[in-house]
């Protein structure tokens, strides 16, 4: 939305007048009014590279035929896209590209969407060729990836979205000539991401999926438009499937907040809720044991418990834990169900282990539970800061609008990550940063404390500010004063210099962008480092500048969603504290009944008042708590204590085995709703299947329960639940292309600055614990991996091509140091305990930290530690210091 | 015999003379330099040069003062000068000469060059054949370096301009002047789309001249003994100065030949060359390498200047004159030199990576005698649907052999085909079945 | 500093061909030790060369080339490394120059121009003499690991055809008697007295007193 005034050029396209913006290419402009120009390696992400040929056009006054993707429209440019001409170039540009191409058409999968069939068709296309074509070895490409290089065009879209668009440079055309080919490195497979974003814009057959290899026709499917139900990036894909087979996931061309770009799990992973251990059918606990039952069975007993607890020890005798993969509608029902039909406040949901954090920042400082930016804005800003986001893996999405905004705009790019600027088969951030500071994720408290006191000695605290909250001000620059250079650069390892050249990119950047993932936000406090990280745009005069704000990066793809339908035990919906008068007076409105008052209980709490014989029966939805935190919590014994456990999952997890009752739940592919993505933009979720044999909704499920109750809330289809949502929220979630993002709320900024600043000034400003690494040890860290997001998707067959099992990453100075190689077998130890897997040397690891994925850490967790945050009570056990020995 | 003062090659033809720094200066090297670095105008340079008529001498022959002052004004950064010895046209071998010869002469006008359009760093990207002569310009510049001609500070007036030999690999293509860019650049030597021009964004985006080594070797000349001089020479106004023509093929003295432009085709290859080596008649020449149309011998009075050659429906290309006597094969020879152009193809752009590879089998059929009369129709509609259709020149070079003998020599295909459906080697439908 | 070790020595990677009692750079290499260690001085300043570190890939390439007699993938990786680039990065520059070979060739590349302007001066032949005294055919390597053929394109040498290039050494205005010299010599020494440089054709006619 740009506000400056963009000259325009005018020209004609086969006669038609059309107005573009200054620099727009003839081919964009000839979109414009309609005009399809044929070509292969056009698009519009990519660099025009005019290789194919097929777009030429004529353009008068000049004597050869142009390349309309190159020649950037002039004023008074005519333009001619259909002259005889300039027909016969088309046609005889697609004789030359037939004339090496196989007759492939009967056994390609991409017939019925082929750029290249399409043309042939409209050209009439003809070959005299009778000459020899070209022949390619087919060998192994890769697990999900497969090429067919006899069918190529060599127009090398493929290598050049690898390496402009996903900055991973996977992708090699070999040879010269016409024995170009696409390959990897050698002989060898290709290792990278996997986005699937080759396979998606090769115009031809030449590179496949292999998940779906043979398996379909394009007009045999059916389609779905809906959102992945991933990370909380929010991708728009499209399902396709085929008498009700999930066939393929891919995203159509410039489509949903992505722009048609996917990541490893939005594209690969679709068949994790299709594994064959999915549970189809209720079971329910009869001696001892999980049996199916029917769903009356089920419904009633449940029903029937609930009833009895709640006259028995009343309604703060239950709890609630909900998963943010459910939708908008089934959160809020959760939270409906909890408040209405059991009478308690204990409700909780994943955005617990991490995004709240970032929210509660947000709403403490600028009064807002939404971000004040979008990704347009992170594609437009001049300087962005991240911290702890480990971005391509956790939201690579974001992460390709950052890489965007830096290899497009020339955006300066500060990173405070725990990760080695090294090249390798994914793409490392770092390596686009202008300015990167390494630290390990125990410090990231210090190296931001350390660039604020860099702001504050730079004179960089913008004037505005320093007039308008003197006392907040000198405040914090008190508090930074208290600490000593020298004990930051021995907590971050990071000199001085550094911080201050920092601060000033910072402070110089107009439109600053500051983001927050995953690895901070579920670090040991977190949430005070986010609140830091606003005054670090407060006092440098940019948090209420437009292009500019705060963005805590979503971990699971509705953790939105789930704050601000009220999921956790503090909100009500619309993200209103539970004791705001208004937003009370709203919602009992609306459900014409009381709310229940008593401040409930949060997911650790929940759990210790398992342990305590207080809370008897609880709901999980989708929630893995045993198989998620460390046994230091207690979860099991807790668990074990309760007398009702009802879980509606999808697979039979460590937590649904302890359940009496197990209700079969139906995952976003198999239902409609909505999802709120990182930004706060709402998007439809539409089912691309039906549920899986006796599987139902979750909001459905909760539906039956309350019916069966005897405190209904009935529903007929989830689109009326968003109808109430609508309701109690106003001015709730358009379903439009792009979110409207709030604004900062100036009052509560200066109610922040007036007072809210005081009350942890103090804790936030000092510098988080240091311990002397002992030797023979290492900070292990639980880390996620680009090809996983939960444990979701360690069910899906596709990304366990990739990654099979977790591994212990540890750079290679820490692995010489242990005489570790690749392979070798492992044991991790701690006064918790101990645990054994494999080594994988990895340079991106920094020096003294080793990672081992959360996916696979249900086994690794039994060493870590839980510490709950005193304010957002998030539980945090991301790093824990570790014993290496290698072992056979 | 012609009678005229060798410019280029006169050094190299004095007896003893070993191309080092002492030999250069010597016989007056480094004057030209001395004379302008740090006293006149860098701005005065490139119009003695546009003065002079200096047109490029690697094959397309556009006008060098004009093509630096193609370079973006008041622009502050650095500029590169890239120096094209990239010699890879079959046909051509003069640069190799100079090159091997007189390193010297080229490095100044190397830095003559550097200083009009206000680089500070040179690269000589010469082909990776040519090992012996990579190192002696290596030597040169070492020796040069030594004597502040080369370096910062040049003749202690405060200029800089280094010089790096950077050595190809083995690919024609990287002769045309972005694919040098890229090469240079450590990529695949794919030409890049014009526009931009180098110019503006040429080595890492920024403002680059690219010159042929003969180019080059010029400009102290020309700055030396003025442009007027210079101008003076050949045919002027279009076509000023001698050219090292590379004489090869069929004749009883082939080599390099300096002669001032203007002089006919008879007299370099009959006067020069000493005629045709078996006293045979001549059947055809190809006036300026592999990518210059096939000329007969009605030609012969030809002048060797850009525009006449050019009217005769060839071009002066990169110089490299080659001489067939009557009994070649030309069907074969635009065979042999498709060949070339199929191998040096770089695979980027579709009518010139598909295209050469189609006429090339195409040929290699009716050379082989298993061609169809429908052969000639389609070999010339291809070359038709290359011709402007490509990315660079090369898609243009690649098609002038063939279109070159069928016209002029399209009986001998008519031959071939003849012979082939004589001995009925082959017996196919019409073309159009798939 | 370069400046003046460039002067007294000449650049280090023509060393190895400076005086022809050295063999070819091919003999005797395992190539287990890494480039970075061996070359570290000569590495670092072939990289200075450039603004921009993607450029020192070609000079690189042709380094890793000297030291094992061809590039091998973990030579690719290396530099990659060295470059800031993904070795498919580094292997699709590799694989589009005709001069960097990704596998062994003999001891003695022979390598035959067979443009049109030598084949008019008689190149098949030259090839043809291959095939009887050698036994090999274009492509093809003999037994004994010594030669091997290729039919290359222009060398620009067109006006002293037929001629060859053997490893880094041009050898031109080839007779049968020369080549059967250059083939013996090669066997015997390593080396050939008939290579030729610096060019020059025709060269110069012995001055005439007052012409």
């Amino acid at each position: 939305m740009a506000n400056a005034i963009t000259e325009t050029v005018r020209l004609t396209i086969d006669g038609m007048s059309v107005s573009v913006p200054k620099g727009t290419l003839v081919i964009e402009a000839a979109r414009r009014v309609g005009v399809m120009v044929p070509h292969f390696c056009y698009h519009p992400k990519l660099k025009p590279d005019a290789n194919c040929r097929m777009c030429l056009v004529e353009v008068e006054r000049m004597p050869k035929l142009q390349t309309s993707c190159s020649t950037v429209a002039t004023e008074g440019m005519a333009v001619r896209t259909a002259t005889t001409v300039v027909h016969n170039a088309h046609k005889s540009v697609l004789e030359f590209i037939l004339a090496n191409h196989p007759l492939d058409c009967p056994v390609c999968d991409q017939g019925g969407k082929c750029d290249l069939q399409d043309f042939s068709h409209q050209y009439t296309a003809t070959s005299r060729f009778e000459e020899t074509k070209r022949i390619f070895q087919k060998g192994y490409f890769s697990p999900l990836i497969e090429t067919q290089m006899n069918r190529c065009v060599q127009c090398l879209r493929c290598v050049r979205y690898c390496d402009e668009v996903m900055d991973v440079k996977a992708l090699a055309p070999v040879g010269r000539g016409t024995m170009t080919e696409i390959k990897s490195f050698g002989d060898h497979p290709l290792d990278c991401e996997f986005c699937g974003g080759c396979v998606q814009i090769c115009p031809v057959g030449a590179i496949v999926s292999r998940l779906s290899m043979y398996e379909y026709r394009p007009w045999m499917l059916k389609r779905a438009d809906t959102v992945c139900n991933f990370c909380g990036d929010g991708c728009q894909i499209t399902v396709q499937t085929k008498d009700q087979q999930l066939i393929e996931v891919n995203s159509a061309q410039g489509a949903g907040r992505n722009s048609g770009d996917l990541c490893a799990r939005g594209f690969f992973g679709f068949r994790a809720t299709s594994h064959p251990s999915r549970v189809t059918h209720p079971l329910i606990r009869r001696n001892g044991a999980l049996v199916e039952a029917t769903w009356e069975d089920v419904l009633e007993f449940v029903a029937e418990q609930i009833n009895r607890l709640k006259l028995a020890h009343g309604p703060q005798a239950f709890g609630g834990l909900i998963s943010g993969r459910c939708t908008n509608e089934e959160l809020y029902l959760f939270q409906k169900f909890m408040r209405l039909t059991i009478g308690t406040n204990n409700l909780d949901s994943s955005a617990r282990y991490g995004h709240i954090n970032g929210v509660q920042a947000m709403r403490l400082v600028q009064g807002t539970h939404r971000w004040t930016v979008t990704f347009e804005d992170i594609v437009q800003a001049d300087v962005l800061l991240l911290v702890g986001t480990n971005i391509t893996e956790a939201n690579p999405i974001t992460g390709l609008k950052v890489k965007e905004a830096v290899k497009k705009h020339g955006a300066t790019l500060l990173t405070i990550e725990a990760i080695q600027p090294a090249i390798g088969t994914i793409s490392n951030i770092s390596n686009l940063s202008q300015q990167h500071l390494c630290i390990a994720p125990s410090q990231f408290g210090a190296a931001v404390l350390g660039l604020l006191k860099a702001v504050v000695e730079g004179n960089h605290v913008d004037n505005t500010i320093q007039q308008q909250a003197p006392d907040y001000v000198s405040a914090v620059s008190h508090a930074v004063q208290q600490l000593a250079w020298d004990d930051l650069a021995v907590s971050t390892g990071v000199p001085h210099e550094s911080f201050v050249q920092m601060a000033a990119s910072l402070a110089g950047g107009r439109r600053v962008v500051v983001l927050a993932g995953q690895t901070l936000l579920r670090s040991q406090g977190g949430y005070g480092i986010c609140v830091n990280l606003l005054d670090l745009l407060l006092l440098t005069g940019k948090l209420t500048t437009e292009g500019c704000g705060f963005a805590p990066l979503a971990e699971e793809n509705n953790d939105q969603g789930a704050i601000e339908m009220g999921a956790v035990a503090a909100l009500l919906p619309g993200a209103h504290d539970l004791a705001n008068a208004d937003a009370r007076a709203q919602i009992t409105r609306a459900w014409k009944e009381d709310l229940p008052s008593t401040a409930g209980a949060t997911l650790i709490e929940m759990i210790d008042r398992a342990n305590a014989g207080i809370i008897k029966g609880l709901f999980v939805i989708g929630e893995n708590p045993v198989g998620s935190l460390p046994p230091q919590t207690g979860v099991k014994e807790a668990l074990g204590k309760l007398d009702l456990l009802v879980c509606q999952e999808l697979f039979l997890t460590e937590t649904a085995a302890l359940a009496h009752v197990v209700l079969p739940a139906a995952p976003s592919m198999e239902k409609a709703g909505t999802f709120t993505n990182t930004e706060g933009h709402v998007q439809a979720v539409r089912p691309a299947i039906d549920p899986l044999g006796d599987s139902r909704p979750d909001w459905e499920i909760l539906s039956a329960i309350s019916v069966f109750t005897g405190v209904p809330l009935e529903y007929g289809e989830s689109k009326e639940i968003l109808k109430e949502i609508r309701a109690v929220i106003p001015g709730y979630g358009s379903l439009g292309p792009s979110p409207i993002p709030p604004a900062v709320n100036p009052m509560v900024v200066e109610q922040y600055v007036t007072d809210g600043y005081r009350r942890d000034l103090a804790g936030r400003y000092t510098l988080p614990s240091r311990t002397v690494r002992q030797e023979g040890t290492v900070e292990l860290g639980l880390v996620q991996s680009l090809f996983h997001s939960g444990k979701l998707s360690t069910y899906s067959k596709g990304l366990l091509e990739v990654e099979p099992s977790g591994y212990l990453q540890m750079n290679p100075v820490d692995a010489a140091r242990f005489g570790l190689t690749t392979g070798d077998r492992v044991r991790l130890s701690n006064r918790r305990g101990e645990f054994t897997t494999t080594a994988k040397v990895f340079d991106r690891v920094p020096e003294g930290l080793a990672w081992f994925p959360d996916h696979f850490a249900q086994d690794a967790l039994r060493i870590f530690d839980c510490v709950v945050d005193p304010d957002t009570k998030v539980p945090s056990f991301r790093t824990v210091s570790v014993s290496v020995m290698k072992t056979t | 015999m012609l009678k005229h003062e060798l410019i280029l090659l006169k050094n190299m033809m004095q007896p003893g003379y070993t191309g080092s720094l002492q030999d250069y200066e010597r016989a007056g090297g480094y004057q030209a330099l001395r004379k302008v670095v740090g006293k006149a105008q860098p701005a005065e340079v490139t119009a003695m040069v546009m003065k002079s008529g200096l047109r490029g001498r690697g094959g397309a022959g556009f006008p060098t003062g004009v093509k630096w002052g193609f370079l973006p004004k008041g622009y502050q950064g650095p500029r590169y000068l890239c120096c094209n010895a990239d010699e890879s046209e079959p046909g051509t071998f003069k640069d190799r000469q100079l090159i091997e010869r007189d390193p010297h002469q080229i490095l100044e006008g190397i830095v003559l060059a550097c200083y009009a359009i206000g680089a500070e760093t040179a690269y000589i990207y010469i082909r990776g054949e040519f090992v012996l002569g990579a190192r002696i310009l290596e030597q040169a510049i070492a020796e040069a370096r030594t004597a502040g001609y080369i370096g910062t500070n040049i003749l202690g007036a405060g200029i800089t301009a280094n010089v790096w030999v950077h050595r190809g690999a083995g690919a024609y293509i990287c002769g045309e002047e972005t694919a040098l860019l890229e090469s240079l650049e450590g990529k695949r030597g794919l030409p890049r789309v014009k526009p931009p021009f180098p110019a503006t964004h040429g080595l890492y985006n920024k403002p680059t001249v690219v010159n042929n080594i003969e180019t080059l070797a010029n400009l102290p000349h020309i700055i030396g003994r003025g442009p007027e001089w210079f101008a003076s020479i050949g045919s002027p106004p279009k076509s000023t100065g001698t050219r090292v023509f590379c004489v090869s093929g069929h004749v009883k003295g082939p080599g390099n030949y300096e002669v001032p432009m203007g002089i006919t085709f008879r007299e370099l290859i009959y006067e020069q060359a000493g005629g045709m080596r078996s006293d045979k008649p001549l059947k055809a020449f190809i006036p300026g390498g592999a990518s210059a149309p096939f000329l007969t011998p009605n030609h012969l009075d030809v002048k060797l200047d850009f525009e006449s050659v050019a009217a005769a429906g060839s071009m002066l290309g990169s110089g490299g004159v080659t001489v067939m006597e009557e009994g070649t094969d030309m069907v074969w020879a635009a065979l042999r030199l498709m060949e070339f152009f199929y191998h040096e193809s770089c695979g980027k752009c579709s009518p010139c990576r598909e295209g050469s590879s189609w006429l090339v089998q195409t040929m290699r059929r009716i050379v082989a005698k298993r061609g169809r009369m429908e052969d000639l129709e389609t070999l010339v509609d291809l070359c038709k649907n290359i011709e402007g259709r490509t990315v660079c020149a090369f898609g243009d070079a690649s098609v002038a052999p063939i279109m070159g003998t069928l016209k002029h020599w399209r009986p001998e295909y008519v031959a071939l085909i003849q012979e082939a459906e004589a001995a009925n080697l082959i017996k196919l439908e019409p073309a159009g079945r798939h | 500093m370069l400046a003046q070790r460039a002067a007294s020595e000449g650049p280090r990677w023509t060393r190895a061909v400076r005086a022809p009692s050295i063999p070819s750079p091919w003999v005797g290499r395992q190539g287990n030790q890494m480039l970075k260690e061996k070359y570290q001085e000569e590495i670092d300043e072939i990289i200075s060369r450039y603004p921009v570190k993607r450029s020192a890939l070609i000079p690189l390439l042709y380094l890793a080339q000297r030291d094992e007699g061809f590039i091998s993938e973990a030579a690719m990786k290396e530099i990659a490394g060295l470059l800031r680039l993904t070795p498919p990065q580094v292997y699709e520059t590799a694989t589009f120059y005709t001069m960097l070979n990704l596998k062994r060739v003999g001891k003695f590349h022979l390598q035959v121009c067979k443009s049109l302007m030598c084949a008019l001066a008689g190149s098949d032949t030259v090839i043809g003499w291959v095939k009887t005294k050698l036994g090999i055919g274009p492509g093809e390597t003999t037994s004994d690991g010594l030669f091997t053929l290729n039919a290359v394109e222009c060398l620009a040498a067109c006006g002293t055809a037929p001629m060859m290039q053997v490893n880094e050494d041009y050898y031109e205005r080839l007779t049968e008697e020369r080549f059967d010299k250059i083939l013996a010599d090669l066997k015997q020494d390593g080396t050939c007295s008939l290579k030729t440089g610096p060019f020059m054709w025709p060269e110069p006619a012995p001055a005439k007193p007052g012409a």
